[in-house]
């Protein structure tokens, strides 16, 4: 009995050993991948950080690149434009998807196909094109501006990019309108992996639709809604084709983002790559900080 | 409100969020017809010079070179990440422990930290290497991306225990039951994720515009910053290269969409 | 366990076949690009099909004369991506990525030559006869006394204004040659009144245009230490208080982004230009306004001894890379080309507007032809003149750093703030990035 039991023991300590080894097989390629081309340049670049020069000639220079971050005031502004960014973009963003996403799960909905795909399309239009679209929506002669004055709000074209507020405005108005498609395919996807039979029984429980979305569809999403957020807060921060292609980060950098920022200093000034590795470090700080204290309300595993 | 109302109220929402979404694709097919000085004004009708624009885009770029280079390059990107990258977000939850949910945290702040930071320590890898100008120098840096080992390690907590419980007891070990239990209940997060990796290949622009340095392995985005380099733009020229450079990825959302109805009540039985 | 093993084999097979089979592929493809690189192969990086790169192909036909087994590569790579691959590849030190020829902004050649010392072949001594360049335009390429690039695109400054929107207001292109900026603004402000047009327009990107009219009047913006000299500088000051006022009477308006800015012109809603010569290539595109054009020079500083009436802005300049394996025939394609043939320009300047800088093609017979876009007027003579009579403008190292911080004070001045203020913060910003 005792031998039985012993034999029992090790084929589950076995099986346990064998399950562990293949979950970390199953990490091998990925993990391998990421180590190599991630990890070790992003060491190099940690190294960099710490020191200072231009083009080639570099030498060591401990936190001084860190420290001249607090005298560089383009990049303090570009840390409050990302930050605004972040608070006011995301939110919109992600709700809208959410709910987008809901409408469009409907099983009787008529179209959908076609809806899905619209309201997709705008991320995956190129840059170029749209960046002029919107400057051309919102000139001073504009579309937007024309219509404004027909309703009545303006007596006469507002010059919707060359006022810092606007300019701002006017990017995350752009972020939405391409990114919130993007994020409804993530809550689509997320929808299907709940059971149509839980809203089968919210309903005959009377529950109303919104009821159903905070009570049943949000909580069950919540996998797939931290992923959208820390996505999106990491892509805010690191924020750039539209700071570059919409404002050009003007006027007078009242729109610039820290990425667009930190490419300029890399490439289109003198370069002095300690320094933009630092900032890029500072950015790595605060995504991950905001990431982490993310996951610390909605990754709990039970 | 009635049933029939809301849903009267839900299409014409529907409707016109379609309609801001799609409007400047509209106004991309509109200027595909007409001379750049009209598209730069504004002009909004449909005009006659759609071959005209379609001839000087033929003589002026290798178009078809450009194409092909990004075809290749996304299929391969997608297929290959989409292997690697669901086999790792499956494993972190589903063989989770705490080392795991470290290496996990560790692989996602590699994410965080801008591209720019890493150009030049890549460049000096692949140029080492040889793997300017490849395929594979494309590739690598975008085959693993925590983004994607996210995206399945978060589907992967939907995914019942009891199943791969079950399937242990049958005696399907643990790569069939991934790939005969795994792959097909989570089609919709496959389909979500091709979509969205093959339009990342497709638009990646920063990395491939350093490593290629040569015409014949030069992407659609690097010709589309080409069209826009000269003193002068022809927009008209531009916007039709702008719109074959949209059309693939629209295809594939098209053709997959479908999909992300299908998902665990239809494979699940 | 041995079925997972073999399925890891197969998968890990397929992957790396797909791959490496994509990257030996590639390889080959490689080897014969090597092979191509012959004696008599040069590779080329410029962008721009319709301008440099053509003259760029046309220059290889006239060298193939010469040497029929001669042949350029030439990739086409936009300014932008240039930068980024050139940053890239002079901070990883592989200099054996370089094409052996490219072309470089005027702008940024003190920049890359400084900053990176073994980036461009000096040239002083190749033969190459510099000294059949006018001096303002070969300055850009030039620094500490060595060349570094010969000469190709013009940046002569120039004026072009709709000579029948003049006509209405009762002026003609003479009344705006060889003013000042005082006597532009009194007839702007007629113009204005008369046909509701403004008379200029500038993109409000980047303070080039105050550059412009500083570098007019001989100025400069850095110090002999190479510090930059905002503050104290009585020129900067009195451009800037011109480009308010430009704005504030609305004989001036501003465009958001390029694009923008060239459609205030195409689309006729400005009544003139002032800006480096190429960009009448735009200006052309409104083929609606053919024959309702005039060139002319730009207006000077007023009170400024030293002011003239010409400048430039923009322009670029071939330089030989010291990856390039052929160096000699690198120099002698240069020379006996974009140094040394009437016959390349001649053949460039119809076809695609490419105005010559080596002043020998100036003389031809092709610069004299009227030009009927601009109302009959022999346009290019007259730029070629305005070219020998540019005063030279040291763009320093640190040009990009300055403009854009130029172009932050410019803004904030016109909507407000106070000059000296501005021109001390943008001084400040110029500092800090030069320091370490």
């Amino acid at each position: 009995m005792a031998l039985f039991l012993m034999i029992k023991g090790d084929v589950e300590m076995n099986l346990r050993m064998k399950q562990k080894l293949m979950g970390w097989l199953f990490l091998v390629p990925a993990v391998a991948l990421i180590i190599c081309l991630s990890l070790y340049p992003a060491i190099q670049a940690l190294l960099i950080s710490f020191k200072t020069g231009t083009g080639v000639n570099m030498h060591w220079n401990g936190f001084g690149n860190y420290l001249r971050i607090f005298e560089d005031k383009v990049f303090l502004q570009s840390i409050k434009n990302c930050f605004f960014y972040l608070i006011i973009q995301v939110p919109i963003m992600l709700i809208l998807g959410m709910i987008l996403a809901v409408l469009l799960n409907k099983p009787n909905l008529k179209f959908k196909g076609a809806f899905r795909t619209a309201i997709f399309l705008p991320c995956a239009t190129s840059l170029v094109a749209y960046a002029i679209i919107f400057r051309s929506l919102f000139a001073t002669e504009g579309f937007i501006n024309s219509v404004l004055i027909k309703i009545g709000i303006l007596e006469r074209g507002y010059n919707f990019l060359s006022e810092p507020t606007s300019a701002r405005i006017v990017i995350i108005i752009a972020l939405i309108w391409r990114w919130t498609g993007y994020n409804m395919v993530f809550y689509l996807a997320g929808l299907q992996n709940i059971e149509s039979s839980i809203y089968e029984a919210a309903r005959i429980d009377g529950a109303n639709i919104v009821q159903t979305f905070f009570k049943i569809t949000v909580p069950l999403l919540k996998p797939t809604i931290l992923l959208t957020v820390i996505m999106s807060t990491n892509g805010t921060l690191q924020l750039f084709d539209e700071s570059v292609n919409l404002t050009n980060g003007g006027p007078a950098n009242a729109s610039i983002t820290m990425s667009h920022y930190i490419f300029n200093k890399a490439f289109l000034g003198v370069p002095n790559f300690g320094y933009t590795s630092a900032m890029s470090f500072i950015i790595l700080i605060m995504v991950a900080t905001l990431a982490f204290l993310q996951m610390k309300v909605g990754d709990k595993r039970d | 409100m009635t049933r029939r109302s809301s849903n009267i109220l839900t299409y014409i929402f529907l409707t016109i969020v379609s309609f801001v979404s799609i409007f400047p694709l509209i106004w991309m097919l509109i200027a595909t017809t007409n001379r750049s000085v009209d598209i730069v004004a504004g002009k909004l009708t449909i005009g006659t010079k759609f071959l005209e624009n379609y001839r000087n885009l033929m003589v002026s770029q290798d178009l078809w070179n450009f194409f092909g280079n990004s075809v290749k390059y996304s299929i391969l990107t997608t297929v290959c990440s989409l292997f690697i990258c669901s086999l790792a977000g499956y494993s972190f939850e589903i063989f989770h422990d705490k080392a795991k949910d470290i290496l996990f945290k560790l692989i996602l702040m590699t994410m965080m930290l801008p591209f720019v930071a890493l150009m030049v320590p890549l460049f000096q890898m692949f140029s080492k290497l040889n793997l300017l100008n490849s395929t594979l120098g494309f590739l690598l840096p975008s085959l693993s991306t925590p983004f994607l080992i996210m995206m399945f390690r978060q589907c992967a907590k939907s995914f019942p225990v009891e199943i791969i419980e079950a399937a242990r007891i049958d005696g399907l070990n643990e790569f069939q039951i991934f790939f005969k239990m795994f792959v097909p209940t989570m089609k919709s997060t496959y389909a979500a994720a091709t979509t969205i990796t093959f339009m990342n290949a497709w638009n990646n622009y920063l990395w491939p515009k350093v490593i290629m340095t040569k015409s014949s392995s030069q992407t659609m985005p690097m010709m589309l910053s080409s069209l826009t380099s000269g003193y002068v733009t022809d927009y008209g020229m531009l916007m039709l290269a702008v719109l074959l450079t949209t059309i693939p990825t629209a295809i594939v959302f098209f053709v997959l969409q479908k999909n992300f109805a299908e998902g665990i009540t239809g494979a699940v039985k | 366990m041995k079925k997972i093993i073999t399925f890891l084999l197969t998968m890990s097979m397929v992957f790396s076949l797909a791959a490496c089979g994509q990257g030996s592929g590639d390889n080959v493809e490689g080897k014969q690009g090597g092979e191509e690189k012959n004696e008599h192969t040069l590779t080329v990086w410029a962008w721009d099909k319709a301008f440099n790169i053509y003259a760029m192909e046309e220059a290889e036909k006239i060298y193939q004369k010469e040497d029929p087994d001669f042949k350029l590569n030439i990739v086409e790579v936009s300014w932008d991506d240039m930068q980024t691959q050139l940053g890239t590849i002079l901070s990883s030190g592989n200099y054996s990525e370089l094409p052996d020829i490219l072309l470089m902004q005027d702008f940024a050649y003190q920049k890359y030559v400084m900053t990176y010392p073994d980036f461009f072949t000096d040239l002083t001594e190749s033969g190459i006869p510099f000294s059949e360049f006018p001096e303002g335009k070969l300055g850009s390429s030039m620094v500490d006394g060595k060349n570094y690039g010969v000469p190709f695109d013009n940046g002569t400054e120039i004026a072009a204004y709709r000579t029948d929107i003049l006509k209405e207001a009762g002026y003609t292109l003479d009344d705006l040659t060889d003013i000042d900026w005082n006597e532009f603004l009194k007839i702007g402000k007629d113009v204005l009144d008369k046909t509701g047009y403004s008379l200029l327009s500038v993109p409000a990107t980047s303070s080039d245009f105050i550059l412009q009219i500083v570098q007019s009047a001989k100025g400069g913006i850095w110090n002999e230490d190479g510090s930059p000299n905002f503050v104290e500088n009585e020129l900067l000051k009195k451009s800037m208080s011109i480009y308010k006022e430009l704005l504030d009477t609305g004989v001036m308006t501003r465009g958001n982004s390029w694009d923008e800015y060239i459609a205030t012109f195409t689309s006729g809603k400005t009544a003139g230009v002032i800006n480096g010569c190429w960009i009448l290539a735009s200006v052309e595109t409104a083929k609606e306004q053919a024959g309702n054009w005039g060139v002319t020079n730009m207006p000077s500083l007023p009170d400024v001894q030293e002011a003239t009436h010409y400048s430039s802005q923009g322009g670029a300049s071939w330089g030989v890379t010291t990856n390039c394996k052929n160096q000699e025939l690198a120099v002698d394609f240069l020379k006996k080309t974009f140094a040394g043939s009437i016959e390349l320009y001649d053949t460039i300047l119809p076809s695609s507007g490419a105005l010559a800088t080596w002043s020998p093609a100036g003389e031809s017979k092709v610069y004299t032809e009227p030009q009927d876009f601009y109302g009959g007027e022999a346009i290019f003579e007259l730029i070629t003149d305005f070219a020998t009579k540019t005063p030279t403008f040291e763009t320093g190292v640190y040009y990009t750093e300055a403009n854009d911080a130029l172009a932050v004070a410019a803004t904030n001045i016109c909507s407000g703030g106070d000059v000296d203020q501005e021109l001390k913060t943008a001084q400040d910003t110029v500092s800090f990035n030069m320091g370490n």
